[in-house]
């Protein structure tokens, strides 16, 4: 085959590639909910936090803070923004504390405001005449033009006490007409977005709306937007470890294209070099995107790109082997059996994820060993008939030679590999502070300001706590509302001892159907209200007439059906009822939302023995993050030994088999103690990593012990050990130096592994052949 | 509402300089003229009589009381017959303050008769007869010692809601404010100055409404 012909194959093979990947980025459905891998819930709280996790009405809020101009410029785009986004899709709530609340309750609903409030005094004429009084005052008063048009059907007001209850618990200033903090610096606003916290992609079309509408609020002012809470992080962490990804593979390819550039002398490996690689990820999505059509999960992707990193090997074995006199065929056929070795053993290591019994470490699994397979496969049937078969002889470098020479004087301390695996071990074991790092949100840490900011709009707009939310159970709807409804007095005196500082809850806007009930049976009837109500119209300013519409609306009261949540659909009470009253198949769950919690374990008292308990969704994520690492362990362990057993029966010999396993499993132990001595708390992140390098350790050794005693044979694997080993540190040190803990995590991790691997590859795996040769 | 607060605004204040009727009485009288006079800067105050009107009522609510102007963002209403109230307008808020009571708070922008003397608050105190342009047009006539102003509002939002603001004066004395609805059903009058202290001896209320015209008084 001609040199043209075989370039003309890769790049038809790149075609291919490219022409798949463009077919299923239409059918791949990328997954951001983090609910997916996560393992069974096992505890109540854990239950309600998978089931719920994100939908509680903290994780869905957004604060938001305009500031840059003055405050009448500040509540005009407010106002505005306000405005442009009140029938946003992405927001099931917008509010800036303008609008008093009536255009809240639709015209049909407006008889039930003698339900929703308590309106127990109306058939006592001394009552009735003192609000009459009052509505004179109110129409000489400047707010007559707001309160004349209710005053017909409504002299109490009771549309304004209802409004008034539906504000916030404790509300941030006014200055013309919409909240501002303390300082009158910055424009209050509250939002409430339609998709869950945990939902990236939702809240970052959310976000997207909301940067949209302010650039056109903003114009050309000065005034800038704050938007934090826990959709705004995730967006910001994503979009920033989206960005340095970004430049870390860019440097990454380039250096890459580079490294092998130098290392082969030819411009066509990086190419070749690349093809095992792009195909293993290809087949990987390709595999989960078949075997899961209810989506792939963006963890599983990172995760697995990261995992199939040790296909990037494959080719450079074949190319350092490959010199002129050698069909590339009869190369790969060589190198297979090695090759095979590392491929089925760390295969059936990944097997165990099945047996984790979660859903994103199957499709790991899945995408791993579809990957590696299918790397493993075109480097050995493909690859070799486009490789050009007369290069360089890496065994015809003198500076290799001289190296291997002085490797091979080395000494082969295996007392010394003995004291340093133990010390390893006891630093392991005995370094203080905790193991494993639990919190979640450590990994994907907020900006320190961004913190500030929250905390700051947190406290001056008495938003809720995202950690702490009282749940209410019960069978249905009504049940629930009636747990939170006992629990009112309760949480009443928490708020006066100062345990919290406010709370929130579903029967602020619907209250339960027995308490609508009994204070339908306390409204008067036509006849006693008409006498109640003429009796104080007696001598008032107010024609005898005025009021028939009120009587009309209270009789109407008195005869409705109960208010359910089903009524209020399409109202933006919906909004802050769903986001309170969870209802689900069998089961309905009220939440508590608090805010300013000064005593977390008084509250756990107190409203556990009034039937409800606290949730700390803390301590439920930390115990679910604790979990599922153990099962990960459990896998893992189960794992190491299937890949022992796997390389043993394949090498049928027991020292032969020690030779590769034991630099492998030493260099873990050694990468363990060097994160562990540096006060690293280990996440499954560090678990992923130090599988890769396990897998990349088992390569090295396979491969040094396989290449025996020739040394011309010898000097070839030194140089696809030292390439690999070089390529891979490249990539996971740039990842290393990332502000992300994430990327720190994997490219520390792996970036140790592999420097340690080399080491005791070379001086335990290679030690024999000193001897022979 | 809105007279009321227009009122406050201008402030007028008692006497007729001899130096406004200068010009002769037949003079036909200008807006900035006007505006020019009827300006006055903080701190100022003028007791007012207002008629308020509704479908609800049997007759018109007769409020007297007092406005303060302390400071050049605030605006005092003090009701004093026949109960007492205190509205401090500020920042786009009014809020009420009645004896026994907590106070209530009236976002401006909430109702559109107080939004639009919101941007033209400062405008007509200052005297600026461009700014107050920008939100009404202005129409003056008679003479200058008993002139007639028509404000036709431009915003849409106030336009639905008030055909036109007259205010009827003596030379720099503001003596009356009528607000005239779209529908035309309750007009709306504050008199201020010299006519609330006239219309203290008066009981009737069409007599009240010709003293607002100015016709009564002549």
């Amino acid at each position: 085959m001609s040199a043209r012909k075989r370039l003309l194959l890769a790049l038809a093979w790149l075609a291919v590639l490219l022409l798949g990947a463009w077919a299923l980025s239409g059918r791949l459905q990328l997954s951001g909910d983090l609910r997916k891998f996560m393992p069974e819930p096992r505890t109540p709280a854990q239950q309600l936090l998978i089931e719920e996790l994100g939908e509680g009405p903290g994780s869905r809020l957004l604060l938001l803070g305009i500031s840059g101009a003055d405050p009448g410029t500040l509540a005009r785009q407010s106002q505005a923004l306000r405005e442009a986004l009140a029938d946003a899709p992405q927001l099931r709530l917008f509010a800036n504390g303008s609008g008093g609340g009536f255009d809240a309750i639709p015209e049909r609903l407006r008889p039930y405001r003698y339900l929703l409030t308590d309106s127990a005094r109306l058939d006592d004429p001394g009552y009735l005449r003192a609000q009459l009084e009052a509505r004179v005052q109110d129409l000489g008063s400047p707010a007559a033009a707001l309160v004349e048009p209710l005053l017909a059907s409504d002299p109490t007001l009771a549309t304004l006490a209802l409004a008034e209850a539906w504000q916030p618990a404790t509300t941030p200033q006014h200055l013309y007409g919409v909240w501002f903090d303390r300082a009158g610096a910055n424009a209050l606003l509250l939002a409430q977005t339609r998709a869950a916290g945990f939902d990236p992609d939702g809240q970052q079309a959310a976000m997207d709306a909301i940067d949209a509408a302010f650039a056109r609020v903003r114009g050309d002012t000065t005034t800038r937007l704050a938007v934090t809470g826990p959709g705004a992080f995730s967006v910001d962490v994503a979009e920033r470890t989206r960005r340095e990804a970004s430049w870390i593979g860019s440097v990454d390819t380039i250096a890459l294209v580079l490294l092998l550039w130098l290392a082969y002398r030819s411009w066509k490996i990086p190419l070749l070099g690349v093809l095992p690689l792009a195909s293993a990820g290809l087949a990987g999505l390709g595999a989960v995107a078949i075997g899961f059509p209810g989506g792939v999960h963006g963890i599983t992707v990172a995760f697995g790109f990261t995992l199939i990193g040790v296909v990037q090997d494959y080719p450079i074995h074949l190319f350092s082997h490959q010199r002129a006199g050698l069909d590339p065929r009869a190369s790969a056929r060589g190198l297979w059996p090695t090759l095979a070795t590392g491929l089925v053993a760390t295969c059936i290591a990944y097997l165990t994820f099945f047996a984790a019994g979660v859903d994103g470490l199957r499709q790991l699994a899945v995408f791993t060993i579809a990957g590696l397979a299918t790397a493993a496969l075109a480097t050995r049937f493909l690859l070799p008939s486009l490789l050009d078969p007369a290069p360089r002889d890496a065994a015809g470098s003198a500076s290799l030679a001289r190296l291997w020479t002085r490797i091979e004087r080395l000494p082969r301390p295996r007392k010394a590999f003995a004291v340093l695996a133990a010390v390893a071990l006891a630093v392991v074991v005995l370094a203080p502070g905790p193991f494993w790092q639990n919190d979640l949100s450590r990994l994907t840490p907020v900006a320190e300001d961004a913190l500030r900011t929250d905390a700051r709009l947190r406290d001056e707009l008495g938003a809720p706590d995202v950690r702490y939310v009282v749940v209410s159970p019960g069978a249905g709807a009504e049940q629930a509302l009636q747990g939170v409804e006992r629990l009112r007095p309760v949480l009443d005196v928490l708020v006066e001892r100062g345990a919290i500082a406010g709370y929130d809850s579903a029967v602020r806007y619907l209250p339960s159907m027995a308490v609508q009930r009994a204070r339908q049976a306390q409204l008067p009837d036509t006849q006693a209200l008409r006498a109640a109500l003429d009796e104080a119209l007696a001598d008032s300013p107010f024609r005898a007439d005025a009021f028939d519409p009120f009587v009309a609306d209270v009789a109407a009261a008195k005869a409705a059906a109960p208010l359910q949540v089903g009524d209020l659909a399409g109202t933006p009470l919906a909004a802050a009822v769903d986001g309170l009253l969870l209802q689900r198949e069998g089961h309905a769950t009220a939440l508590v939302s608090l805010h300013g919690i000064g005593d977390a374990q008084e509250v756990a008292r107190t409203v556990h023995a009034n039937g409800a308990t606290l949730l700390d969704l803390k301590q439920a994520s930390e115990s679910l993050v604790a979990d599922y690492r153990s099962r990960v362990l459990f896998a893992l362990g189960l794992a190491a030994l299937l890949l022992a057993a796997t390389v043993w029966i394949a090498l049928r010999d027991r020292r032969r088999a020690l030779r590769v396993l034991v630099p492998m499993a030493l260099s873990t132990l050694l990468v363990l103690a060097v994160l562990r001595g540096c006060g690293v708390e280990l996440n499954l992140f560090h678990l992923v990593a130090l599988v890769l390098g396990a897998g990349l350790g088992l390569d090295y050794a396979l491969f040094f012990e396989h290449a025996g005693d020739d040394r011309d044979e010898q000097l070839r694997t030194l140089h696809e050990v030292i390439v690999c080993s070089l390529t891979t540190l490249l990539v996971f040190s740039l990842l290393a130096l990332s502000s992300i803990p994430v990327l720190r995590a994997i490219g520390s991790t792996v970036a140790l592994a592999v420097v340690a691997n080399f080491v005791f590859a070379l001086f335990i795996a290679r030690a024999p052949m000193r001897r022979s040769a | 509402m809105l007279p009321s607060l227009l009122a406050a605004a201008l402030l007028a204040t008692t006497g007729v300089p001899a130096e406004s009727l200068a010009a002769g009485p037949q003079a036909t009288v200008q807006a900035d003229w006007i505006l020019e006079r009827i300006a006055r800067p903080a701190p100022s105050r003028t007791g007012f009589v207002e008629l308020r009107g509704s479908k609800l009522l049997k007759e018109p609510l007769r409020i007297v009381g007092e406005y303060r102007h302390p400071d050049a963002d605030t605006l005092v209403r003090e009701v004093r017959a026949p109960y007492t109230e205190t509205t401090t307008i500020r920042a786009g808020e009014a809020v009420i303050e009645r004896a026994g009571k907590s106070p209530r708070r009236v976002s401006l922008s909430r109702v559109p008769e107080l939004a639009g003397i919101q941007s033209s608050f400062g405008a007509m105190l200052a005297g600026d007869a461009g700014r107050l342009r920008q939100h009404y047009t202005l129409d003056a006539d008679g003479s200058r010692q008993d002139w007639r102003m028509t404000l036709v509002p431009r915003d849409a939002r106030l336009a639905e809601r008030v055909r036109n603001i007259v205010l009827h004066g003596r030379g720099a004395e503001l003596r009356c404010i009528e607000t005239v609805p779209v529908d035309a059903s309750e007009v709306q009058r504050t008199l201020l100055a010299g006519a609330a202290r006239d219309a203290a001896a008066i009981d009737d209320v069409a007599a009240l409404a010709a003293l607002c015209d100015g016709a009564a008084a002549r």
